[in-house]
């Protein structure tokens, strides 16, 4: 073996990934050869030199901002970022819809009776009574088509966390006392459908900008994820705000589809998703008769593309209203 | 050097697959060093490290659904990381006066009691070093020297033959001693 052919085989020595036979050679020849000894001696002091480099940690924070970022913006906030800007340019119908919404508010307000009702209806579960989620559907899951229904609503359940918890219900943090907290999210409920635009609370949730994150002291990030976890793990429970779980009937959407997929749960979470990257969002979700139905908002300039996009998720069905509204409703059964 | 990669965390990539989002919290918390440290060595700025490791977790949120699990959970974020690095030193509007942050806190430890100036001299050697080679060599040195990873991890982040591997780290290393002679 040449004294080229020897030196060859430093950095596989190194790492120990040398052949029996190569080592055999190898040791052979720098038995008789100061000269390879010496570089062997100097390829090694300069892989030890690279291995002592400390492997680098993750800035604090940037688990939270990863799973910030991995979140579509919730559609509250979407709204209003959209209306904060061109409110000069909103469109007649729009403006008629805040103004039918603010009346709703007044005439509602003035209502004692309804409040008192809405408060009942609309309290966010506590944590005595946890809504159905993911890690526990499994445990029932059976034969039977019932059992199929509550395995699905726990997959899809899972699915909708994985979206929500940026997007807190008001009524989980909302700043005021108890006694306004029903009022807010009974109004909410009924203007919905009417005039999305009057959401009378968009909780920003927003990130500390990364600059200012960097410069915190290095804290152990891992018992701080799992703590801020759990608190958006109950916080995104009660997001479903429809007509099913609040006894109040919503005004019809304007489009309402069917889609047929293999995979349900993967479907109504590729469907939020599209609808978030057209600039919409979730706005709800309900089972009907077993079956998931994920309802949407979708900016009618972005329409066109959303059904594109969801024709590839499977055979889909669509019936549509005729409507003039510039963010549409759109309901999608999802079933396989 | 960080410890071996070991295997991926029980369970962790089925309920990644069936969409719990717990478990994606749990992915990046498990990854984030490593995938920031390739970044950070790769790129030599911890803001872009930063921006870099977080779309990788982000395009691996994305592709979860599509990952066949032919290859471990951490080589596939390694080799997700190590192509989006590349991407990133190659185009035309990366600017060019960055890389003295890189390796600012390599802190080589020295066997004896070499004085702190000798300290900071190798220190600043060892970095501009590295940040010399080739890039491709650099990431196979980056990933088996300062990540820890093994020759059939680095093939298959990076789907090139170990044998591959072996010469383009053989290189970087004889690139690196020549650099540094008189230290070593």
């Amino acid at each position: 073996m040449t004294c080229t052919e020897t030196r060859d085989l430093f950095s596989a020595l190194a790492d120990d990934a040398l052949t029996p036979g190569e080592r055999a050679a190898l040791d052979a020849h720098l038995a008789g050869c100061a000269e390879c000894r010496r570089e062997l001696a100097a390829f090694g002091r300069t892989v030890a030199l690279v291995r002592a480099i400390d492997p680098a940690h993750a800035p604090a924070g940037f688990v939270d901002r990863v799973l910030a970022a991995a979140r579509p913006e919730p559609w509250p906030r979407w709204l209003a970022r959209r209306l904060s800007a061109p409110w000069p340019t909103l469109p007649l119908g729009a403006a008629a819809l805040l103004l039918v919404a603010g009346l709703a508010v007044l005439l509602f307000r003035a209502w004692p009776e309804q409040q008192q009702t809405a408060r009942y209806q609309s309290a966010p579960p506590g944590p005595a009574a946890p809504a159905p989620s993911g890690e526990t559907a499994p445990s029932a899951a059976s034969d039977s088509p019932q059992a199929d229904a509550s395995r699905d609503a726990g997959a899809s359940a899972t699915a909708t966390r994985e979206v929500a918890p940026a997007a807190p219900p008001p009524a989980a943090r909302a700043p005021e006392p108890p006694a306004r907290l029903g009022d807010v999210a009974e109004s909410k409920n009924r203007l919905e459908q009417a005039a999305p635009a009057v959401e009378p609370t968009a909780p920003a949730r927003d990130a500390p900008p990364p600059a200012l994150e960097g410069r915190r002291a290095k804290v152990d990030s891992i018992p701080t994820d799992t703590a801020k976890a759990s608190t958006r793990r109950q916080d995104a429970a009660p997001l479903s705000r429809t007509g099913a779980m609040t006894g109040i009937l919503a005004a019809p959407p304007d489009v309402t589809a069917q889609l047929r997929a293999a995979d349900t749960s993967v479907a109504e979470r590729s469907l939020i998703e599209l609808a978030g990257r057209l600039g919409g969002g979730q706005t709800g979700r309900r089972i009907d008769g077993g079956r998931v139905v994920v309802e949407l908002a979708v900016p009618r300039e972005a329409y066109a593309q959303f059904v594109r996009e969801a024709t590839a998720l499977g055979p889909l069905s669509i019936e549509q209203q005729a409507t003039d509204r510039p963010l549409l409703s759109v309901a999608v059964t999802v079933s396989n | 050097m960080r410890e071996a990669l070991g295997a991926d965390p029980p369970g962790l990539l089925e309920r990644l697959r069936a969409g719990d989002a717990r478990a994606f919290e749990e992915l990046v918390i498990a990854y984030q060093h490593r995938v920031y440290g390739v970044a950070l060595r790769m790129l030599g700025s911890r803001a872009e490290a930063e921006e870099i490791a977080q779309e990788v977790f982000l395009r691996a949120y994305r592709a979860i659904g599509a990952f066949r699990g032919e290859a471990r959970l951490g080589t596939w974020l390694y080799g997700i990381a190590s192509r989006l690095c590349l991407n990133r030193l190659a185009s035309p509007d990366r600017r060019l006066a960055r890389g003295d942050e890189a390796l600012a806190d390599v802190a080589a430890p020295t066997p004896d009691a070499a004085s702190a100036a000798e300290r900071a001299e190798l220190d600043a050697a060892l970095r501009a070093a590295i940040a010399g080679l080739p890039e491709e060599r650099r990431l196979v040195l980056v990933l088996r020297d300062v990540e820890g990873l093994s020759y059939e991890e680095i093939a298959e982040t990076l789907a090139i033959d170990p044998g591959t591997v072996r010469s383009r780290l053989h290189r970087a290393r004889l690139q690196l001693k020549e650099k540094l002679e008189r230290f070593a």
